[in-house]
């Protein structure tokens, strides 16, 4: 399909300069990346996206341990800050820990401990996982060389779960329950908006109305209603599809709607009757000819609907009505929060807002890049 | 010609565009006088520079675009019939004195009426504003003349249209209300860049009909940017025919027409096709224009000069007399 | 200016009708929701009763109570007699949890939701219009790049957690453990003067948290299409009329880049009510939000349902009343 885009062509004057007077077209997508590169933020964020995205599928590697398996030993260990050079040799290492019990309770209170130096290392053998259930492996990105030893870089949560690998492992849930929830958009989107905007007429009068109507509606209140409905005794996997469903239902419509109106505008223009004339059937106008016209924007604002989505999973898991334990995501990780006196003194707990933050942030950015760069002739 | 007949002075005016990929030297050195009562046709190719020049005489020019040096000398005339000059490169862009040469002195009238106005006000209170801007005129005073300008430039039920917004007319209609405002304060010098070009060829002849008769009703000077020669032959007193921004030639229309001296003149004049003349391919100038960053070195025309010598390449040509009303800007005539 | 009225009076009538029937079907979308959780009415008032002890009624019992109650109806019908009761006697129907009337749980919280969304609107477009086109007249300017910058931020952080980081640091360097909308004694007060200014008092943190990123998105809207219409040939016509530049930027381009603006502004009540309801929530303001939650964690559907048709029908009101605003802003939505 894109190789329609691709011609070069290059005109020789009569006489005169010729390098002057050669032409060449570039492809639509070159273009688009040209003008898209210039954006200096967007593509910083595409790079964080990657590395987000990335963490998500090999989050067993990314992570220094399970986002599972608890020590309670270990519970409510602070975060450990990474040195580069300790007694002058250049390296990475973090200091250890010591406690001191709490007369009341009994309960370990843990300080970071300046005598202690744990060596930690890159590419570390550490706790053996496997990579989605299926390919066994033990090598972690980062971790302490020894495995005994303590590693928290965002400390350790109330049964001693470390927080900075459950950050990751959450990535895995909260990415893609995004994309699960977009797909679904784009597609509901792409038919509604299709048919409404080539078939026109009562039917898309009728489509505009209930758009209309659905786009008035409150989303968070009718999502907690939703979600409130789904059974609890539902498996991890079925509630994950489900909440991805409910949250689609009430977001297809922006897609829909952008979708119509290029479809919209298309149909009055030259090109397509062009297509028309030269004997296209409607199947092959469609994807040969109008899709490829508004792919970009699609694409910008599929990427824009992103973190609409994450966030809606947070928010729902948030308040125990989305994915429950033992699922992770980060708003099932940030439930822990709910209670801010209890957490006064355990600020790390918050981690996964920061995590929330950073990628709304730069798919924010990405997005918008991507939009600048979708129409390449738009000043 | 006298001197009192003269309404502006353009000498050596040098508009430049301070892009991220480079200095674009839009008009790079023109002379121009503007006298009353006469049309002055500025004709060129897209991208020649005349849009600027005519922005840069109500100094409207958008950045990166500025006056880099050059004279326009306003000639004002007062009340006791005296003259004053004032130069309006030297006015601050934003100050007081050019607003009271925008739309009261000089007005002028855009290509594409559907973007030049504005969508959200009425066409009456488009009109209004330049009469209230310029005089002591009350809003019931101000709607009158704007109904009775609406009449004078042809439009129908001019006291139900004033209360119309653009959108609603047809492209002739919102050029002849563009017109309206730009006459509403009787100025002295009317700037139309390319005003029919956006127009169905009928609706074209009647607005270049309209111009020419409001011209001289109001003893206006008109300068007339377009690209089509046709409408230089119809309106024109005088010629100035611009390349890469320069101005290569200038004189009365006749000379223009009949004894062009310059090759791109003369290259125009024979690229239209004539009906009567029986040729087999048309003969359109060589080469395309090049891209203002690649502007060839010496005189701008010689890549695709049929004259071109060697030295063209090197020297750039000043601008020479050929007579009392006639310069040229080519080697040939050095 | 007959014409304008004829034009406007007919766009009103149709907007008015779309709100009708917009409300019409969430009405019925969220009937179907109160229907899905398994049991009814009748379910609830046995366990209630079984709970507290009484003995569970037989199948014939059981059977009676659903038929005095309609539980027996199809669903249309059992939905036109829910309405009915709504419209005409104002009665929402019976809350489990608390033992009353759902309509006095939903009086006593609706206001102050409302209180909360609408001065939550009025911060976010008293703030990002004059920053919008700041940012957009002085591009490239510092000023513009703080602002720009403020406005991804405030962008990317969901008002949930800011509300969260704001407990936090309220709590952890001010020692106020909890962000409120009154204060101890006007807490359960009936309403007073006194009581208003106390929630004037309240109100700025609240309406601040759920306001900002509508009004980042709100701040880049505006600037981005005023940047558009700054660069447009009317621009050109007015400046070459003569107009003074203040002037022409508040007659022109401005008010060309307030249509985008106010119909942007009107669509995000559904998004500040939605944000409204998590805040009060996490902060567990005296608000709809928290009671929302509750109901539809226990199951209390009477109450939910109620909220949730309110809370619709005051935001569907909103964006009708921003869409007239638009109208006659507009000249061109009339026609269409």
């Amino acid at each position: 399909m894109l190789k329609l885009f691709k011609r070069k062509k290059s005109v020789v004057a009569q006489g005169g300069d010729t390098e002057s007077l050669q032409v060449e077209v570039a492809s639509q997508w070159k273009l688009m990346w040209w003008k898209f590169r210039k954006h200096k933020l967007a593509m910083m964020s595409g790079v964080i996206v990657i590395i987000l995205y990335l963490m998500a599928i090999f989050c067993e590697f990314f992570a220094p341990r399970s986002g599972f398996t608890n020590n309670s030993k270990y519970a409510l260990v602070p975060p450990q800050a990474i040195h580069l050079l300790m007694d002058g040799k250049v390296g990475l290492y973090v200091f250890g820990y010591t406690y001191t019990r709490d007369p009341v309770s009994l309960q370990r209170i843990w300080v970071l401990d300046k005598a202690t130096i744990i060596p930690v290392g890159l590419f570390v053998r550490g706790e053996p996982y496997k990579l989605w259930g299926l390919i066994p492996g033990d090598i972690h990105l980062i971790g302490a060389r020894n495995t005994e030893d303590p590693f928290f870089l965002f400390g350790a949560d109330r049964i001693g779960r470390d927080v900075f690998s459950r950050v990751i492992f959450s990535a895995r849930i909260s990415l893609t329950v995004g994309l699960v929830g977009v797909a679904l958009s784009f597609i509901l989107g792409i038919l509604v908006g299709g048919i409404s905007g080539l078939i026109g007429g009562t039917l898309d009068n009728i489509i505009q109305r209930i758009i209309e109507i659905l786009i008035s509606i409150p989303t968070l209140p009718f999502w907690l209603a939703l979600a409130a409905m789904v059974p609890i005794n539902w498996s991890p996997l079925r509630t994950y599809f489900m909440i991805s469903m409910i949250l689609t239902l009430l977001s297809w419509m922006g897609l829909a709607r952008v979708v119509r109106s290029k479809f919209l505008a298309m149909r009055n223009e030259d090109f397509v009757l062009a297509a028309q004339l030269d004997g296209c059937n409607n199947m092959r106008l469609i994807t040969r000819h109008m899709l490829p016209s508004f792919m970009s924007h699609i694409i910008a604002s599929v990427t824009l609907s992103i973190p609409g989505m994450i966030i809606g999973e947070t928010a729902l898991s948030f308040l125990g009505l989305g994915l429950r334990p033992p699922a992770v995501s980060w708003g099932v990780m940030l439930q822990d929060c709910q209670k801010i006196v209890a957490i006064a003194n355990i600020p790390w707990l918050l981690a996964p807002a920061g995590a929330v933050f950073i990628t709304v942030l730069a798919m924010n950015f990405l997005g918008d890049g991507l939009r600048d760069a979708a129409d390449p002739y738009q000043s | 010609m006298t001197s009192l007949d003269i309404l502006l002075e353009v000498k050596d005016l040098r508009i430049h565009f301070f892009t991220d990929e480079g200095i674009v030297k839009a008009v790079d050195g023109i002379d121009m006088n503007i006298f009353r009562g006469r049309t002055l046709c500025l004709v060129g190719e897209s991208g020649c520079g005349k849009s600027v020049a005519c922005r840069a005489f109500l100094n409207i020019i958008r950045s990166p675009g500025r006056i880099v040096s050059g004279e326009m000398n306003y000639y004002k005339r007062t009340t006791d019939n005296l003259v004053n000059v004032i130069d309006i490169a030297k006015l601050p862009p934003k100050g007081d004195k050019i607003r009271q040469i925008r739309g009261k002195e000089i007005a002028i009238i855009f290509q594409e009426p559907m973007t030049s106005l504005s969508m959200m006000h009425t066409v009456g209170d488009q009109i209004m504003e330049s009469i209230l801007l310029h005089s002591d005129a009350t809003r019931i005073e101000a709607r009158k003349q704007a109904i009775e300008l609406l009449d004078r430039v042809g439009l129908p039920k001019p006291d139900r249209l004033v209360d119309e917004y653009p959108f609603r007319l047809s492209g002739g209609m919102r050029q002849r209300a563009m017109i309206a405002m730009a006459l509403s304060c009787n100025p002295h010098m009317l700037i139309a860049d390319e005003p029919t070009t956006a127009l169905d060829v009928t609706t074209q002849a009647q607005i270049v009909d309209l111009i020419h008769d409001l011209q001289r009703q109001l003893n206006m000077a008109v300068l007339y940017i377009t690209h089509d020669l046709g409408v230089v032959a119809e309106v024109a007193d005088d010629v100035a025919v611009m390349y890469l921004g320069k101005i290569v030639e200038f004189s009365d229309v006749h000379t223009i027409f009949h004894a062009p001296m310059h090759p791109y003149t003369q290259a125009l004049l024979r690229s239209i096709p004539k009906i009567a003349i029986e040729r087999e391919e048309l003969d359109p100038i060589k080469g395309m224009v090049p891209s203002p960053f690649r502007r060839p070195s010496g005189c701008p025309f010689n890549p695709r000069c049929s004259k071109m010598m060697e030295k063209c390449t090197s020297v750039e040509p000043k601008i020479t007399a050929l007579g009392e009303n006639h310069t040229v800007q080519c080697l040939l005539y050095e | 200016m007959g014409k304008k009225d004829k034009t406007m009076r007919k766009y009103l009538l149709r907007r008015f009708l779309t709100m009708i029937l917009t409300v019409f079907f969430i009405s019925i979308i969220t009937f179907i929701i109160i229907q899905l959780p398994p049991g009814d009415y009748v379910t609830n008032i046995i366990n209630r009763m079984v709970s507290q002890g009484a003995s569970s009624p037989s199948p014939e019992d059981v059977a009676l109570l659903r038929k005095i109650y309609g539980l027996n109806d199809p669903m249309p019908v059992q939905y036109m007699k829910w309405i009915e009761k709504i419209i005409f006697q104002g009665k929402f129907g019976y809350s489990f949890t608390y033992q009353k009337d759902a309509i006095e749980i939903i009086t006593a919280r609706l206001p102050a939701s409302f209180v909360l969304s609408l001065s939550s609107f009025m911060f976010v477009w008293i703030i990002s219009l004059p920053i919008g086109i700041y940012s957009a007249v002085k591009k490239y300017s510092v000023g513009d790049y703080v602002v720009n910058f403020i406005g991804f931020v405030g962008l990317a952080i969901p008002s949930f957690l800011l509300a969260l980081v704001c407990l936090y640091v309220s709590y952890k360097y001010f020692g106020v453990a909890a962000i409120g909308l009154f204060s101890k004694e006007f807490q359960n007060a009936p309403w007073s003067v006194a009581r208003v200014i106390d929630l004037l008092k309240h109100l700025w943190i609240p309406m601040i948290i759920v306001g900002i990123s509508g009004t980042a998105g709100l701040i880049r809207t505006l600037r981005a299409n005023l940047l558009d219409e700054l660069n447009k040939p009317y621009v050109d016509t007015a400046r070459a009329k003569g107009l003074p530049e203040a002037r022409l930027l508040w007659k022109y381009p401005v008010r060309h880049a307030l249509n985008p603006f106010i119909s942007t502004l009107g669509w995000m009540l559904p998004g500040l009510i939605s944000g409204e309801v998590i805040v009060a929530i996490v902060l567990n303001l005296p608000t709809s939000g928290p009671i929302l939650y509750n109901a539809l964690a226990s199951q209390d559907m009477y109450v939910a349902a109620g909220f949730l048709l309110l809370l619709s029908t005051l935001t569907v009101i909103g964006t009708f009343i921003s869409d007239i605003l638009l109208a006659l802003l507009d000249p061109r939505i009339r026609f269409q």
